[in-house]
């Protein structure tokens, strides 16, 4: 019960919210791919350029909003390259991904090599991370302070993004072309709608969020680039999507729940528990909801309850 | 897969040349690629690929060094390749490899077994670690349709974890940096030429692409695993007990991928150590896609592969490139090879989009 009472506090809340943001912005990236009927196994190999050249351009323009600038411009590269192989020249989706995720390793690794001459990670004091912002006010008040102020600007990106992506995907015309193309896609060809068009514009807005996902991975808490430092988040993105079929609230619970394990573990592992018992934990988390979640999906009762439960609003806007 | 997509008569090129055309077209696109990849990290293509070919072939030993790297990628492919005529993806080849190969060598360093007996139960041991890793997946998917492509890639990371924890945490050697005791030499692979350490992998390697070759054409289980790989529906309809055998192939595919970590650790490495195989698997699924799923293939892709690693070895050493310059090249074939197999057999718009041969 000591060690209970010692993970659970409010440092850990927060700390929570800050991992959870790199997973929810590439998990709400891939809600649009996974809405307009694409399988992108590819989410891994987009952050990890994000991370790569968010360094880099934070190198050569000094501000961590360059950083942005090109992480984002480089994800949203691959994530064209992947919309040109799967929408485009009707390749396998599975196929494409995993070619792009080992391509995204390969080059990363090959270009620190190239450009700093090191292996292994980027560590340079001419990096420039991203600030943290303090909160007026609120900072101020001691719990509520702790938790919702000092965070870098993402981490309030990724959580505004599940609003934001919900009104685009249920409120805008873009939004049903997309989901209509995902679910129906001859009733929306014989609507006008140019699927082919929609999963290409999904695709780059899943690259947008994946590159800011991953320039936050490098210039967020640590400011340094690591080789594959994505580190399986991408996959465990796409488990998420697999078991929420890319609504935002579910996307987002399913991150929270990941966020958790991440940072509850990184607690276990100041009180001397292995580390690589520690960093297997979010994994077997993730491993563990995909298999219970498709166990769930088999008596519909069950499933439909779950729906209710998690996503009222959600519900409201399929009606389409 | 040439007898299941018949050819209509009036084609002039037989459909294994069309496709092995493709499959070159492929490869010389990627090296292409390649070569403006390695020109953008400041090197001279001709250059980086002629000390990629001496490394590979330039003496005996470099020619054995690329059979020793295409060992544990022969293994690897024929089982990503099993999985794949069945229609499913076995991505996790990495995660079995590093179970496997932790299991076999835990036999070898634990048990006390006469010579012959050892290197087989060891292999059997890496085997059934293997299947076991791919197991809850499997089930998962041949019931629950639980997608099998992120449950095994989730697994490899841990599988990795595990087996560093086990090596490192329980049976580090005492005095050594993250590797288990040795194996007992009555548990070693033996070895097939004088100063090299390939070994009778390969020899097994051979056999098993050779072996599911022919279950695949001439039985007619294998017809059953095909007929599931190219239509899962009708294959059903036919009478085929499709759960069975997605999860029967998954097994088999998995206890592959384990007995190449156990040829590995028997036979090259003699002990476990963190990192033994880096990127085995994923050669493996990479030379099975290359294939287009045929064993034979496999066998080929997964020389070129290991020819690619050896060579890459000196790469690093002479020119200012680095040796995951090839990972890059492996992925812009894969790329073009996906490519133009769905260009040959596009389907509908909302038609299923798995693999197909």
């Amino acid at each position: 019960m000591e060690i209970l009472s010692q993970v659970f506090t409010i440092s850990l809340i927060a700390a929570t919210l800050r991992t959870t943001a790199p997973i929810l912005l590439v998990a709400l990236g891939g809600a649009f791919t996974t809405k307009a009927g694409i399988f992108n196994i590819g989410l891994e190999g987009q952050m990890l350029m994000g991370a790569f050249f968010g360094v880099l351009g934070s190198m050569w323009t000094g501000s961590a909003l360059g950083g942005l600038f090109f992480g984002v411009t480089a994800a949203v590269l691959m994530a064209l390259t992947f919309s040109f192989f799967v929408v485009t020249l009707r390749a396998n989706e599975v196929v494409v991904g995993l070619a792009l995720n080992i391509m995204a390793g390969g080059l990363t690794i090959s270009l620190t090599k190239a450009i700093f001459g090191v292996r292994g990670s980027i560590v340079n004091p001419s990096i420039v991370g991203m600030p943290r912002i303090q909160v007026p006010f609120i900072h101020d008040i001691r719990p509520l302070g702790q938790i919702l102020s000092g965070y870098t600007p993402l981490v309030y990106v990724a959580f505004a993004m599940v609003f934001v992506v919900w009104l685009i995907l249920f409120r805008t015309r873009l939004g049903l072309y997309i989901r209509v193309t995902g679910e129906k896609p001859e009733a929306a060809q014989s609507l006008g709608i140019r699927t082919a068009r929609m999963q290409h514009i999904a695709s780059i807005i899943c690259g947008v969020l994946a590159g800011v996902a991953g320039v936050h991975l490098s210039l967020g808490y640590i400011v340094m680039f690591a080789e594959n430092m994505s580190s399986g988040r991408g996959f465990m993105a796409v488990a998420v999507l697999i078991f929420s079929g890319g609504d935002p609230l579910k996307v987002l619970l399913g991150c929270l729940l990941f966020g958790f394990a991440d940072a509850a573990s990184l607690r276990l592992q100041t009180m001397g528990v292995s580390s690589y018992l520690v960093l297997m934990v979010p994994f077997v988390v993730s491993l563990s909801a995909l298999f219970l979640l498709s166990w769930r999906q088999r008596p519909r009762i069950i499933r439909e309850t779950l729906d209710k439960l998690t996503a009222p609003v959600v519900a409201k806007g399929r009606g389409s | 897969m040439t007898d299941t997509t018949a050819a209509p008569s009036e084609r002039r090129v037989p459909v294994w040349a069309e496709g092995l055309i493709g499959q070159m077209l492929a490869l010389l696109i990627a090296l292409t690629g390649g070569a403006v990849i390695i020109m953008l990290v400041g090197e001279s293509p001709l250059h980086v690929y002629t000390v990629l070919l001496r490394g590979a072939f330039g003496s005996t030993e470099n020619i054995a060094g690329s059979l020793l790297q295409a060992t544990p990628i022969i293994v690897c492919g024929v089982a990503a390749c099993v999985a794949l005529r069945g229609g499913l993806f076995n991505i996790g080849v990495e995660g079995q490899l590093y179970v496997g190969g932790f299991a076999a060598a835990w036999v070898g360093f634990t048990l006390n077994l006469p010579a012959g007996l050892h290197v087989i139960v060891a292999l059997a041991a890496g085997m059934a670690a293997g299947a076991l890793w791919i197991a809850l997946p499997a089930i998962m998917r041949a019931r629950f349709n639980a997608n099998e492509v992120v449950s095994t890639i989730l697994m490899n990371y841990v599988a990795v974890l595990l087996t560093s924890y086990l090596t490192i945490a329980v049976f580090k050697r005492p005095g050594g940096w993250s590797e288990t005791e040795p194996i007992a030499e009555t548990a070693y692979l033996p070895q097939l030429l004088d100063g090299s350490r390939v070994n009778v992998g390969l020899i097994i390697g051979l056999a098993l692409a050779l072996g599911l070759y022919l279950f695949l054409r001439f039985t007619g289980a294998g017809y059953a695993v095909s007929a599931m790989g190219s239509n899962p529906k009708f294959a059903a309809y036919g009478g085929v007990r499709v759960k069975r055998n997605i999860l029967l192939v998954l097994l088999s595919s998995g206890a592959i991928g384990g007995m190449a970590g156990g040829i590995e650790t028997l036979g090259v490495h003699r002990r476990f150590m963190e990192g033994f195989a880096p990127g085995f698997g994923f050669d493996g699924v990479i030379a099975a896609l290359l294939a287009n799923g045929n064993p034979i293939g496999v066998v080929f892709a997964a020389l070129f592969f290991g020819a690619l690693r050896k060579g890459s070895l000196l790469m690093e050493v002479e020119t200012g490139a680095s040796r995951e310059i090839i990972t890059v090249i492996q992925a812009l074939i894969i790329l073009c090879v996906s490519a133009q197999i769905l260009i040959r057999h596009r389907g509908g718009i909302s038609g299923e989009k798995r693999w197909k041969f």
